[in-house]
């Protein structure tokens, strides 16, 4: 019983880690701009 | 009156803002961005009398309200949209006593676009060194306002700040400059065609390509019964008006200023003289950086060790404790260990940005500007790229936005390009860690043999940075204006709150921003290096025990060589065996290889995933380091961490990009791919042959 709870833990980390590292490296949602230079742009890029 | 109000903190570069943002809000502010951008948003609360809580937002330091970067449209933006949830009820213009004639320029533009404004006169415990006195109440008479005279060093005035905060709604919203004095007949025909509307709102619409509420640019420039005028005639007008502005503030100074340079007692020139000197200055320099490591080693030894055990102690208790098990043994083995890996080096990190605090706010670090400009001009850089290569010691991500404010096009894409060479914080614990594993202990002159080298490589990198601008600067065919211009604060005692809040805010994004990375990579790693596929992983306890059954081993030395069997043929075993011929030649093996790999998320990430794969692999040694000078080199014998293998590490992070978040952020600032595959490949290049070539000779 401890034995498959543990490894439930485990797994749940596990899929909850690499959940983040995509979401972070791989696959980031786009978020909405709301700022932005105009349409002449600012001069800093 | 409501119970919260906005207040924003707007003003010139060097003025003391975040000190005065400081004094109001203590420990009550958060630091993020602007939505969508990458602009830093610092914000916080301060109790008011009578209840009121005033949200106060510093916005980030603009000379004048004609942008000509990022950080400065920002502030525009704010103050042009009433429907902003940031928009200030009230505006705190913050002013430098000793250079009021600049600052004011500022503070009447905002007066003019009709919000409540406070001037606060900073830093007035000058006052008496510069020969400096104010008549408050002529000033506030003629600039039609409420004045705090302020000093957050003598913590002077703040109380008052407060209560003219809290009387916003006295304030007079009257402009200092009539739109009429820039050009009667082009704002008669502006009001005719808007005549709900602000002047100065529109004017600068018009001339700062920025929007305000539902009318753009092009809404005023596609109305029939307005004409504007062609963009060189919008520019006089423009020069125009500052000059208005500036015989306006000319006038204000005259009635409330007088400067009395006979009372002045001021070191500032004697020591410019000395701290920019072209021997003097780099001699001074030297001496301070080599002060700086030496104290990072000397001081940070003790609370390091502490650290270590700590969670070396965690670990053991953890596996005591808990019912044996996978996840007992994840926590112990792979979230302890990895997060043991980067929270020891918090002592180092939180004296490295101790020292750049102290240099920056006492004014030093403006000199090291200007002084490094002479050089770095030979190299197609100019001064203002040095500010990008010194914030690159804490992270080349804010360092590479920082070059934003260089104008010239061709010196900003050679300093995004070469800034990633600076040894950032996370190259920091790969390098202690392997100095105090290969660099004997011994003292040169009073210096220790590991300061020396860790400094030494903070010059490799700046080397590498300045020498790869020179060849990019011949090969760039890229053609742009150059000019330099640096504003030297004056000299000033840190304050301690400033320093401390500081190095409390980078240690803490540092640890939590690179924390949560090793968390999840100790977890995947902890996994792939404990599970793994066929009989040989399976099976590892009956081979190891029929392959030695005639050695005699203790049980000790038996489950040494199961975990051992074990972590070979976990997924993590086959693959750094897979990558181990790519590496070999320079002196690692696969556990090395494996953590150089996973390093490519952090930098910092590659201590932390030695100090888990180690601690899958061996019960033996209770902390990191311990662990990594017991690893035997599989084929050669003798430790896998010496001096060749060690130097050949040192290089390869020193030359290496190793860093996913710095490859996006350059892909950002250049709108392309191009660059930073490129920067990525050349930098990746250089550290494999350098490594290669140091693992040869030393070997």
């Amino acid at each position: 019983m401890n034995g498959i709870i543990q490894n439930i833990f485990v797994f749940s980390s596990l899929t909850i880690a690499v959940v983040f590292l995509v979401r972070k490296f791989v696959w980031t949602p786009k978020k909405k701009t709301t700022k932005t230079c105009g349409s002449n742009d600012c001069g800093c890029h | 009156m409501p119970k919260q109000i906005n207040v924003a903190l707007i003003g010139n570069p060097n003025t003391g803002k975040t000190s005065v943002f400081n004094a109001l809000t203590g420990l009550n502010q958060k630091v993020g961005n602007y939505p969508g951008i990458t602009v830093e948003k610092k914000e916080g609360v301060c109790k008011l009398p009578r209840g009121v809580k005033a949200h106060i937002i510093d916005l980030p330091g603009t000379y004048s309200l004609n942008a000509s970067s990022l950080d400065e449209s920002v502030v525009i933006e704010l103050l042009l949209n009433k429907n902003d949830k940031d928009y200030p009820d009230v505006a705190v213009v913050i002013t430098d006593v000793e250079n009021l004639k600049r600052n004011l320029l500022i503070y009447t533009q905002i007066k003019d676009l009709e919000i409540p404004t406070i001037l606060v006169i900073n830093m007035s415990d000058r006052m008496a060194y510069k020969g400096i006195s104010l008549d408050i109440e002529k000033l506030e008479a003629q600039l039609d306002t409420k004045i705090a005279l302020i000093s957050t060093r003598k913590k002077q005035g703040v109380d008052n700040l407060k209560d003219l905060i809290s009387n916003y709604q006295n304030l007079s919203i009257e402009p200092c400059l009539s739109t009429q004095d820039i050009d009667i007949d082009y704002f008669k025909g502006l009001k005719k065609a808007f005549p709900n509307q602000s002047l100065y709102k529109l004017w600068l619409v018009i001339t700062q390509d920025v929007n305000f509420g539902k009318i753009s640019r092009n809404t005023i420039k596609d109305t029939s019964s307005f004409k504007t005028k062609k963009d060189s005639d919008l520019k006089r007008l423009q020069q125009k008006e500052t000059i208005k502005r500036y015989q306006f503030i000319n006038n204000v100074l005259k009635e409330g200023q007088t400067i009395d340079l006979k009372t002045a007692k001021d070191l500032r020139i004697k020591l410019d003289r000395i701290l920019t000197h072209k021997v003097w200055g780099y001699l001074i320099f030297g001496i301070i950086l080599l002060t700086i490591f030496q104290a990072i080693y000397d001081w940070s030894s003790v609370p390091m060790d502490f650290i270590d055990n700590a969670f070396a102690s965690l670990s053991d208790w953890t596996k005591n404790t808990l019912p044996a098990g996978a996840f007992t043994n994840l926590l112990a083995e792979g979230i302890i260990s990895g997060l043991g890996g980067i929270v020891i080096f918090i002592p180092q990190i939180a004296f490295l940005f101790l020292f750049i605090a102290v240099l920056e706010e006492s004014g030093y670090m403006s000199r090291v500007v200007f002084l490094m400009d002479r050089i770095m001009r030979r190299f197609g850089l100019s001064g203002k790229s040095v500010v990008p290569l010194i914030s690159g010691t804490a992270c080349a991500i804010p360092a590479i936005m920082a070059t934003r404010n260089i104008e010239s096009w061709k010196e900003r894409l050679i300093t995004i390009l070469v800034t990633p060479f600076t040894t950032c914080s996370a190259r920091l614990p790969v390098y202690l860690i392997i100095i105090s594993l290969v660099i004997p202990e011994g003292r040169f002159f009073g210096l220790s043999y590991q300061a020396l080298t860790l400094m030494l490589l903070y010059l490799i990198g700046f080397g590498a940075a300045v020498g790869s601008a020179w060849i990019l600067n011949k090969i760039l065919k890229i053609k742009s204006r150059k000019f330099f211009v640096v504003e030297m604060p004056n000299y000033k005692l840190p304050l301690f709150k400033n320093v401390a809040l500081t190095v409390l805010e980078k240690t803490k994004s540092f640890i939590f921003g690179a924390g949560k990375i090793i968390l999840a990579i100790s977890i995947v790693l902890w996994f792939l290096a404990s599970y793994g596929p066929g009989t040989e992983f399976n099976n590892a306890e009956e081979i190891v025990t029929e392959q030695y059954a005639s050695n005699n081993l203790s049980q000790i030395e038996l489950e040494q060589k199961i975990a051992s069997h074990k972590l070979e043929h976990s997924f993590i075993g086959i693959a750094g065996h897979a990558i181990e011929p790519a590496i070999r030649p320079l002196g690692y093996d696969w556990k090395i290889g494996i953590a150089i790999v996973s390093s490519f998320a952090a930098r910092e990430v590659f201590v932390g995933t030695l100090a888990t794969i180690y601690s899958v692999g061996s019960d033996q040694e209770a902390t990191i380091k311990n662990r990594m000078a017991a690893e035997v080199n599989p084929i050669l014998g003798g430790p896998l961490f010496n001096l060749a293998s060690g130097i050949s590490l040192l290089l390869f992070y020193a030359f290496a990009m190793q860093c996913m978040s710095t490859l996006a952020i350059v892909k950002r600032e250049t709108n392309s791919w191009k660059w930073p595959i490129l920067q990525l490949t050349i930098m990746t290049a250089i550290a494999y042959i350098v490594a290669l070539i140091a693992y040869q000779f030393l070997k």
